[in-house]
């Protein structure tokens, strides 16, 4: 009772739904809905505050109010949740409207919400589940303490897996292992969305939205399961036919024991197959001797397409010899052609005789006309070059060694041949015909073996259970699953059966679920604690995306996971592990950059990651041309790859985290972490520096270089080998390539800059030093003057914190501007708690052009009108600050106006393609500019002291370092993460509780994860009620 | 005996048998637009190597046009009027329902040797990574509005593969589809519930097992999650239902049943690419006629396709990335079997057309509603660098565009009114009843010139 009205007081929706349910069920035993009518309540209160707008002579929006009686039910209902949405949220009167008392608000809810009940059509409960709602409880009650008393809980439920879950669920499944790089050293990771070898389609992708993306509100749907279906049938194929073999039979044995016959029959059938292939002829001609021959079908050459002559000044390029070489493998003849002349005997043979040998062979074995044809081709077109390949591949290319197979195969292998062959016979008929032969045979042998047995089906079914669902199956379902796999095998045969076996568990709801269900006594608030091995994996999953670990699933075996202590003990083991490391970005590794990992709990960084969104930098599509410098795509990764790191480290020091997170003023720039490498890589180039700025190295010959040979062959200077003074690259010689290094080596000391940036010393291919070196033009840092920092995170003029980290900058910007309602919109609600309603559909949100006017004057003149005044004021003072950066979050304090007709000077815009080897450039356009205006207005943090002026980004981030309310509305965002719901006022406690272990832990994000996680909301489950 | 040891071989991507008619989510749920209940079809045939403009212009142009076209200013011309060039005139007969479209852009889109997914999803896709894939592919999107049994089906000749293999198109952000890469393979595939109906009871059998298991699981279960378990009974019901609505169409299947002759048997590693590309054509043109897709995307070859049979190379095997270089086999001129090459590709088009036209629909022919869209994957070049891409449109006249019977060049990159691969799939998608404002990611250039390129095509839509 007393939670009803808790309920009824915060949440009228929710307690309408109690409610609701109450009034279908008493009147679904009395019959049919009585005709509507609009309570004289409703009717006073809608015409007091609603028809003024709503009524017959006004519809304002296309509303009226007035003839609710007369719609039809479902445009009633369509209108009553629009109604219902807009006093719930108060967004309806408007502001400068007369407004409604609390009461009377709740009683024109609760009259809509009970025909909305009546008819099981209210989507407000579903609307508020929603994570872009979450705000909507009310941020000072939750901390008040008011509710504190209140007990926490989350519904038993099940919670569809992740994109993340996914992958580590086939991953671990099909014992698949990555490897990353970070500096030197090579780690196996865990994570990432690769399984070797197959081409899984993820159904379970999370939206695209900075914020918390995973929540358990969604269902398994018809469309879950079509893409399910599909990945089940490849994933038992690549089971059944790869990875057993692969293997050798550690990997699930019942299925090799299942296909011991048909395995060993394969093999055979195999070895005897490959032994005719290659030596059939010759084990032909020692059965049949001198008529073998004879036996053979008559010998016809292919005839090949007559070369015409070219026509008068028409010219021709021959395709080279490594085309002809793949050519020639793709019509499966290379291996023979260059193995026959590496014989000596026969590469002696003129060009006729040899092609002459070639293509008898084919004939004889039976290969297609067509296939020879193309192949003679080759051979009349490229012989002389092949012959000049195979002396220089020599040693690449393995002879044929004849070896018989065990006699009693050569027995069963010559007796097949005497019985099949007939004359005219191509060998391969002749081998197609034992084969069959054979399969028949062993097929018998399989027949009369007999289906397997239910002992082994049984040890498949517990292996199955245990592989992909984690557990043994319980006896009814060995029992059902048994039954199952005699069917499936009587109707498929062996293997498909198998198959099919797998595929069902794959399909199970189990394998798409989580599962959080409560166990054991009900507490005197009618909640159980989770059991223990939903527990096991509800921790897992909170701060990994894998099954739980030895230690956790073994504490869940052995009863020790009961308490709150256990959770604590468990979490806190988990949080210092450092043994194993996890793929931090997928899409990273896809782009096959390498440094993209870590050794905390993955979860722990992605909730940054995902809460602050500055991983859409890298889905901006942006121009080189823009940015001044090539390979954007390489310093995109670099500069989220070091964001990731900053994060990393704060999360590593884990002191005053939220508080650094928003006001550090130090950032990795091209470093990888290792300050001892980047430290040495620096020493290197300042020694090369030292050794050569006093010498006229800019007009060295290349033989100058010798005088520095040995110096030269210490430091390895990139392509400079003074033993190899003629050797050239595509990008030049040695000597031009040196002087290329020692420009980029000078400009990067000669004004005084105590350290070297390490990038490459010129712009090559292949492996660079680190990618991503133009990651310093974000920075504003100048790459022919950067004074490299090679201890970092450092500090870097202009920045303070990741909401001035140009990842985020340009997470929330546009291709080719900024984004200051977006920028605005992401402080509003992920720090400052607050609310801002969708985009009104009438709305044309574009900003207009204005070739004289900065976009912060341009986006005033539509945003700032009265009507969008009303939400834009909470987003757009905010926004504004931020116009101190640019769209690629560098610093400016001028604005480029980048139209056509304010351009100063003109660059190529093919850029550094015309300068290639050349790291210095910058190839942007000059445009006119107009000063940059970052002046904004902070409003919300609840703290006047906070409140008030902005005079920029480093002066909100200032602000937001040291506002309660920031560190709160994190908070927040991290119990939805965590919990995979919005937050309710009974979670008071657990919010109070972790602000407390943030607070008394000296600003320790562990310590609000272990307070979450071992809080009443996580802990206890209550069965769902009806 | 299935041949465990051959899996990797015969299934590059370690693709195994797909469902009787597999789909993507994102297509299971598709509900189509509301019509006249004849479905609008759509054919994308990819091309590697680029087609360069110059090959696609009218030969016969006017000293006027043809200062325009080559100077690459805006232009339109009746092909009635003209005579087409030597590799099109296959097309002779179907002038009136043609379009040469020039001056699209498709810099947004990966260029250079291949655009992988991109061509058709105008976006990045960074050498064919799976996280690049940023949206749902523009046959996707179509296939939504035109449910169908299979929904989408993607035919390939790409590398020479064989079997079922990773497609090109991607049904929603991050996933890639497969493709039958031969045509055995796809007739087997397509028409799997003619030709082996063993697979549809197995299917079956393990639904009914999911079902009744996951049926037991509703009692004394509550609420949402009792709700839950209900749509997860729903959804397994739904398959087996999409399963029950093919088999149904078995009869209409097996009535346009094609033939292949026997070289295309076990991917056909004998055929000349001629008669892959029949055969594979019969297949598409099958399915179509069958009901079981109206959406198809062919890549008719790539860089990494072998080539043979074809006139003047008839005993080679040639590849086409030399090819792109210059670099020629067996005494022909490059240019020479880049052209024969094309004409194989439009003896395809032009079977695709007669086939169709051949075929009563509605108060009109199967043609009546379809478009086929023959256009190069990496831009104009063999090193295409997407500041054109030529579009060859063959277009039934029920296609809700004004195009036909054209040459249409618009204006070039960087200029008022020029438009991309984007606008023109967002004029397919306005013009069938998706009302996407900007279908792709945007030009640069047009952005850094602070140029309108957002939304459709106007003028081509009727």
């Amino acid at each position: 009772m007393r939670r009803s009205q808790l309920i009824a007081t915060v949440c009228t929706a929710l307690l309408n739904y109690c409610t609701i349910e109450c009034v279908v069920a008493s009147e679904e035993k009395t019959a049919a809905h009585p005709a509507f009518q609009v309570s004289q309540e409703a009717e006073t209160i809608l015409d007091r505050y609603c028809y003024h707008c709503h009524d017959e002579d006004e519809q304002k929006g296309d509303i009226r109010l007035d003839n609710l009686s007369d719609l039809e039910i479902p445009k009633r209902l369509d209108l009553f949740n629009r109604m219902q949405e807009q006093l719930y949220f108060q967004h309806m009167p408007p502001k400068k409207k007369k407004q409604p008392s609390e009461a009377d608000r709740k009683a024109l809810l609760a009259f809509i919400s009970t025909d909305l009940g009546k008819h099981q059509a209210s989507t407000l409960e579903g609307t508020l589940q929603k994570p872009e709602f979450g705000n909507y409880v009310d941020h000072k009650k939750l901390f008040s303490g008011e509710y504190k008393d209140e007990p926490g809980y989350t519904y038993d439920r099940r919670w569809l897996i992740s994109e993340y879950i996914f992958n580590a669920k086939f991953q671990r499944m099909l014992e698949n292992t990555t490897q990353i790089k970070r500096g030197k050293k090579r780690f196996p990771v865990v994570g990432g969305s690769k399984v070797q070898n197959l081409n899984l389609a993820n159904p379970f992708l999370l939206p695209t939205v900075s914020g918390v993306r995973y929540y358990a509100n969604e269902d398994l749907t018809g469309g879950h399961l079509s893409s399910m279906l599909t990945n089940a049938q490849k994933t038992s194929a690549y089971i059944t036919n790869y990875l057993v073999e692969r293997k050798k039979g550690k990997y699930l044995p019942a299925v090799s024991q299942i296909m011991a016959l048909d395995d060993q029959h394969h093999t055979t059938l195999a070895s005897r197959r490959e032994f005719l292939e290659n030596f059939i002829a010759r084990l032909s001609d020692e059965i049949y001797g001198d008529k073998n021959i004879i036996l053979l079908p008559t010998y016809k050459p292919v005839t090949l397409k007559e070369v015409k002559k070219l026509e008068k000044g028409e010219k021709y390029k021959k395709a080279p010899i490594h085309v002809a070489q793949n050519m020639l493998k793709g019509l499966e003849a290379d291996t023979m052609v260059f193995r026959l002349l590496m014989d000596p005997f026969q590469s002696k043979k003129s060009d006729a005789e040899f092609r002459d040998l070639c293509e008898r062979t084919w004939f004889y074995f039976g290969d297609h006309e067509r296939k020879i044809q193309g192949r003679m081709t080759l051979l009349r077109d490229y012989l002389s070059e092949f012959r000049e390949h195979v002396e220089k591949a020599r040693r690449k290319i393995k002879p044929l060694i004849y070896k018989p197979l065990a006699d009693s195969e050569m027995v069963a292998i010559e007796s097949a041949i005497r019985k099949h062959r007939n004359k005219g016979d191509y060998y391969a008929e002749i081998i197609e015909k034992c084969m069959t032969d054979w399969e028949q045979e062993f097929e018998q042998d399989r027949i009369a073996a007999g289906p397997p047995s239910d002992q082994l089906l049984s040890g498949l079914v517990s292996q199955l259970s245990v592989q992909i669902l984690e557990r043994p199956p319980t006896t009814t379902e060995a029992d059902e699953y048994l039954t199952l796999s005699k069917s499936y095998v009587s109707k498929l045969g062996k293997l498909k059966a198998i198959q099919k076996l797998i595929q069902t568990f794959i399909l199970a709801s189990e394998f798409s679920y989580r599962q959080e269900f409560g166990a054991g006594e009900a507490d005197e608030h009618g909640r159980r604690m989770l059991s223990p091995r939903d527990a096991s994996y509800a921790i897992a999953y909170a701060l990994t995306d894998q099954s739980p670990d030895a230690e956790l699933a073994s504490a869940a075996a052995s009863g020790k996971l009961n308490t709150r202590e256990d959770y604590q003990r468990e979490v806190l083991r988990m949080l210092k592990k450092r043994d194993q490391h996890y793929l931090i970005d997928p899409i990273l590794a896809d782009k096959n950059y390498q440094d993209n990992s870590t050794n905390a709990t993955i979860r722990k960084l992605r909730f940054f990651r995902e809460f602050f969104g500055y991983p859409a930098a890298l889905t901006v599509f942006k121009d080189e041309k823009r940015f001044g410098g090539d390979r954007l795509g390489n310093a995109t990764s670099r500069l989220l790859n070091e964001a990731d790191r900053l994060v990393e480290h704060i999360l590593e020091n884990d002191t005053n985290v939220f508080e650094e997170l928003l006001t550090t003023e130090k950032f990795y720039v091209y470093h990888d972490g290792d300050n001892e490498r980047m430290q040495a890589a620096s020493d290197r180039i300042k020694s090369i520096y030292e050794h050569f700025k006093d010498t006229d190295w800019k007009n060295f010959k290349k033989e100058d270089l010798l005088d520095h040979k040995e110096f030269l062959k210490k430091v390895k200077m990139r392509s400079v080998d003074p033993d190899k003074l003629d050797a050239r690259n595509r990008q030049g010689d040695t000597i031009k390539l040196f002087k290329m290094s020692m420009t980029t080596i000078t400009a990067r000391l000669d004004k005084g800059q105590k350290e070297a940036a390490p990038y490459d010393l010129y712009r090559g291919y292949g492996n660079d030093f680190m990618s991503g070196y133009n990651v310093s033009k974000f920075f504003n840092l100048p790459m022919d003057n950067w004074d490299y920092k090679t201890i970092q995170p450092a500090k870097v003029a202009n920045r303070k914190g990741l909401l001035t980290h140009p990842a985020w900058l340009i997470a929330f910007a546009q291709n080719t501007e900024t984004d200051p309602v977006l920028r605005g919109k992401w402080v509003r609600e992920k720090l400052l708690a607050g609310t801002i309603p969708n985009i009104p559909i009438t709305v044309d949100a574009v900003i207009p052009e204005d070739h004289t006017k900065t976009l912060r004057d341009r986006l005033a003149v539509k945003t700032e009108a009265k009507y969008c005044w009303k939400c834009h004021e909470g987003m757009n003072p905010l926004g504004y600050v931020f116009e101190s950066y640019d769209d690629f979050g560098r610093f400016r304090t001028e604005e480029s106006l980048e139209y056509p007709d304010n351009l100063i000077t003109k660059t190529s815009d093919k850029g550094p393609a015309l300068d290639r080897g050349k790291l210095l450039v910058d190839v942007r356009d000059i445009y006119k500019t107009s000063p940059v205006d970052s002046k904004g207005f902070l409003k919300g943090t609840g703290d006047d002291s906070l409140d008030g002026e902005l005079k920029d980004a480093i002066d909100l981030a200032e602000r937001l370092g040291k506002s309660r309310r920031v560190r709160q509305s994190i908070i927040r965002h991290a119990f939805r993460y965590f919990m995979g719901r919005n937050e309710f006022l009974s979670d008071s406690k657990t919010l109070i509780d972790a602000e407390l272990a943030y607070s008394q832990s000296g600003g320790s994000f562990d310590a609000v994860i272990v307070s979450l996680l071992t809080s009443d909301s996580f802990i206890y489950r209550k069965p769902i009620e009806n | 005996m299935t041949n465990r040891r051959n899996f990797l071989k015969t299934s590059a991507l370690g693709a195994g048998a797909i469902a009787l008619a597999p789909s993507f989510n994102q297509l299971f749920a598709a509900q189509g637009v509301v019509g006249s209940g004849v479905p609008k079809r759509f054919i994308f045939i990819r091309k590697s190597s680029g087609i360069r403009p110059s090959e696609i212009a009218l030969p016969d142009f006017s000293n006027k046009d043809k200062a325009l076209d080559e100077k690459k200013q805006p232009l339109e011309v009746d092909l009635d009027k003209h005579e087409l060039p030597k590799w099109l005139r296959g097309l002779d007969a179907h002038k009136e329902h043609m379009t040469i479209l020039q001056g699209l852009s498709a810099k947004m889109s990966e260029n250079v040797h291949y655009s992988f997914s991109s061509v058709m999803g105008c976006f990045k896709s960074n050498r064919n990574t799976l996280s690049a894939i940023k949206r749902a592919t523009i046959d996707f999107e179509l296939a939504k509005l035109f449910p169908s049994a299979f929904g989408h089906v993607e035919l390939s000749f790409a590398g020479g593969r064989t079997g079922i293999v990773s497609g090109y198109s991607a049904p929603s952000p991050q996933t890639r589809n497969y493709c039958y890469a031969d045509p055995d393979t796809a007739r087997s595939e397509l028409f799997k519930s003619v030709l082996n109906p063993e697979a549809v009871n197995s299917d079956n059998d393990m639904l009914s097992f999911l079902q009744g298991k996951e049926g037991l699981k509703t009692s004394g279960i509550k609420g949402h999650e009792k709700r839950r378990q209900e749509v997860q009974i729903k959804s397994i019901n739904a398959i087996r239902e999409r399963n029950k609505k093919l088999i149904a169409l078995s009869g209409s299947l097996a009535k346009h049943l094609p033939e292949l002759a026997p070289v295309h048997a076990n991917g056909g590693a004998n055929a000349s690419t001629p008669e892959k590309q029949a055969a594979m054509t019969d297949v598409l043109i099958s399915a179509l006629k069958a009901g079981l897709t109206n959406v198809v995307t062919y890549t008719i070859d790539d860089l990494g396709t072998p080539v043979t049979g074809l006139p003047g190379n008839e005993t080679d095997r040639v590849g086409i990335h030399p090819l792109g270089h210059d670099e020629a086999f067996g005494g022909v001129p490059a240019w020479k079997t880049r052209e024969q090459i094309r004409i194989s590709h439009v003896n395809q088009i032009n079977t695709i057309v007669e086939q169709l036209k051949q075929t009563p629909e509605g108060n009109g022919t199967m043609f009546d509603n379809t478009m086929i869209m023959y256009f190069p994957e990496n831009g104009e070049t063999h090193h295409g660098i997407g500041l054109e891409s030529p579009f060859l449109i063959m277009s039934g006249s029920n296609c809700n565009l004004d195009i036909a019977g054209r040459y249409i060049r618009l204006p070039v990159l960087g200029t008022e009114g020029h438009k991309t691969l984007g606008n023109l799939y967002t004029t397919l998608l306005n013009a069938h009843g998706n009302p996407i404002e900007h279908y792709g990611d945007l030009d640069l250039e047009m952005a850094r010139k602070k140029l309108d390129q957002m939304g459709s095509i106007k003028q081509f839509i009727t």
